[in-house]
């Protein structure tokens, strides 16, 4: 059996959680791998994570240590920071020696940027943002977002080719913990630059302190987004947010990058990730990047004009109706009712 | 100065997918700054001609129309390949592609296209400080919660643009008119590739994503829903 490779994620010389979800998605592809040959007593393909780092030996055990799983140390003396120049030119080499079936990989602003061209590299075929696999008796089949997230396509990779996969976070979950029969480490180290031509040069990680501070201490957030219509508008979806205690006005990412509002607001993967009580979302669509920043919400209220929206299979409730002329209604409702009106 | 900009049908006909329409407003800002070139580059259908003269419109150059008969789910490979030979003998310093589709959203087109005409390539690109006199093109890419990746390429680079604040222009009237003159260079999907390209994945299906929550509709009139939700509110004593 071909092994399952694993690319660990790894920030700031540490080992990023989405690692550990890469390792559970790995098990569910040799289970579903060894239930779908005849039989099944062959021995179930092996799972081995490999680590780029300066100094991976540490991370690598204490992915062993979590994990039970074997750990390659790809030592990298040059690999001050990632590139996807650099993850290429030193994977590729180790990748194709090993011949795995699988490569995984993170779906995420590191994984995405050198995943396909690793591919190409590797002549593998390629199946971006997965976040669901499952078998129909022929083989795996790989589901991932399309159509503005209103779809899934299922897709099938052609036999004979490795496969190159990057996986959405928050799919797969995995408790590491520590135990008793930890997996080998070995080690590799590998040279890259100075000798060849090397186009990349990483400067620095550039981070944003202490925002976001108002969301992620709401109780409530109520969120705009591009169904709003009208930057005026954004006036009642704030009154609106004012009506719960506790709460703070957020927005989508379009509403930002126009300038409606404050990057200080904005909710997704890319701005903050929240988790209050009650999250209402109000004339947002919701793209995977937005969902990814607040599906750790208690309950979820959306107000969209279009019952189709993705939002809509995400949302405890969903009110189908122009969000301006909602929020009128409801806090004229309330205002009756506490007899302003 | 030569920039190349891959661009895309979007849902409507002649309609730039969105994150396109933002590389090529990024690409037209330094064709303003630097005078550069910038040619459009679009892989579809006939009709997909349109894209490349709205590109026109907006102030591209030069486009390149490869001609396709695929339909439906078009492997990033293959799309890839095609854009990788058309581009090969352009001597491009910057191709630039949306950070992913509208419609398929794969976000692989432009890093498959890097590596297959052996340049470094970026994604996610937010910010770009090109420098012509140094071949340098030093860029800031998106990372997770806000932060950015920071670092300096050597060209010629490709880079997939994350939309920004940057908003696409409008096409012009002056550009629309002179767009009659611009010259689009045809080809074939068979020129380029007597042997097609096969594609390593195939769509099997297309669904409707899962639920992962019960998405209780309210009915009736807006004040009847408001009611409702106040309900709603009252009984997880969320107000």
């Amino acid at each position: 059996m071909k092994p399952i490779l694993i690319i660990a994620e790894v920030m700031d010389g540490c080992i990023r959680p989405v690692t550990w979800e890469l390792i559970a998605a790995a098990r569910v592809i040799r289970d579903l791998i060894q239930t779908n040959r005849a039989g099944g007593k062959r021995k179930a393909a092996q799972i081995a994570v490999i680590v780029p780092a300066q100094d991976p030996v540490p991370l690598a055990r204490e992915i062993s240590s979590l994990t039970k799983v074997d750990v390659l140390a790809l030592k990298v003396p040059t690999l001050v920071a990632y590139t996807s120049e650099a993850y290429k030119e030193c994977l590729a080499p180790l990748i194709q020696e090993l011949a795995p079936s699988h490569i995984l990989v993170a779906h995420t602003s590191q994984g995405r940027d050198f995943a396909p061209g690793l591919a190409i590299r590797l002549n593998a075929a390629s199946i971006s943002g997965v976040n669901q696999i499952r078998s129909d008796g022929d083989g795996l089949l790989y589901s991932r977002p399309g159509m503005n997230n209103t779809r899934n396509m299922v897709l099938r990779p052609e036999p004979g080719f490795p496969l190159v996969l990057t996986l959405t976070p928050g799919i797969f979950l995995a408790r590491p913990c520590q135990v008793k029969d930890p997996g080998a480490v070995m080690v590799r180290e590998i040279s890259f630059g100075p000798k060849q031509p090397v186009r990349m040069v990483h400067q620095k990680i550039a981070r944003r302190e202490n925002e976001h501070q108002a969301l992620k201490k709401a109780h409530t957030i109520v969120a705009a987004g591009r169904g709003i219509g009208e930057r005026s508008n954004l006036e009642s979806v704030a009154r609106f947010a004012k009506y719960f205690s506790a709460s703070a006005l957020g927005a989508s990412r379009p509403l930002v990058d126009m300038g409606w509002i404050g990057y200080d607001h904005q909710v997704g993967i890319t701005g903050a990730s929240v988790a209050p009580r009650l999250y209402i979302a109000c004339g947002i669509s919701g793209s995977s990047q937005h969902l990814a920043g607040m599906k750790g919400s208690d309950w979820v209220v959306s107000i969209n004009k279009h019952p189709e929206a993705p939002i809509c299979s995400h949302a405890d409730v969903c009110i189908v109706a122009d969000v301006i002329d909602f929020i009128r209604v409801f806090l004229e409702q309330e205002d009756a009712l506490q007899g302003k009106i | 100065m030569k920039i190349l900009v891959c661009i895309k049908q979007g849902s409507e006909d002649g309609e730039i997918s969105r994150f396109d329409e933002f590389a090529l407003e990024e690409a037209l800002v330094l064709k303003d700054r630097f005078k550069a070139r910038v040619d459009v580059i679009t892989a579809g259908p006939e009709s997909a001609v349109a894209v490349i003269r709205r590109a026109f419109g907006m102030g591209a150059d030069q486009g390149i129309h490869i001609v396709t008969r695929d339909s439906g789910f078009v492997s990033a490979f293959v799309t890839a390949s095609y854009l990788a030979a058309a581009a090969e003998k352009g001597n491009y310093d910057l191709i630039f592609t949306g950070i992913m589709s509208q419609d398929m959203m794969q976000g692989q087109t432009g890093p498959m296209l890097a590596e297959l005409l052996g340049l470094p390539c970026a994604t996610g690109v937010v910010k770009n400080y090109l420098t012509p006199a140094l071949g340098l093109v030093p860029i800031e890419r998106e990372m997770e919660n806000g932060c950015r990746d920071c670092l300096d390429i050597r060209l010629p680079a490709v880079l997939t643009i994350q939309a920004g604040s940057l908003l696409p222009r409008y096409p012009s009237l002056s550009n629309m008119l002179a767009a009659g003159k611009k010259s689009i260079t045809t080809l074939a999907q068979g020129d380029l590739f007597p042997v097609p390209v096969k594609p390593k994945e195939v769509l099997i299906t297309i669904e409707c994503p899962e639920k992962t929550r019960a998405g209780l509709g309210l009915e009736g009139t807006l004040l009847d829903q408001a009611r409702q939700l106040k309900a709603f509110l009252q009984e997880k004593d969320l107000v």
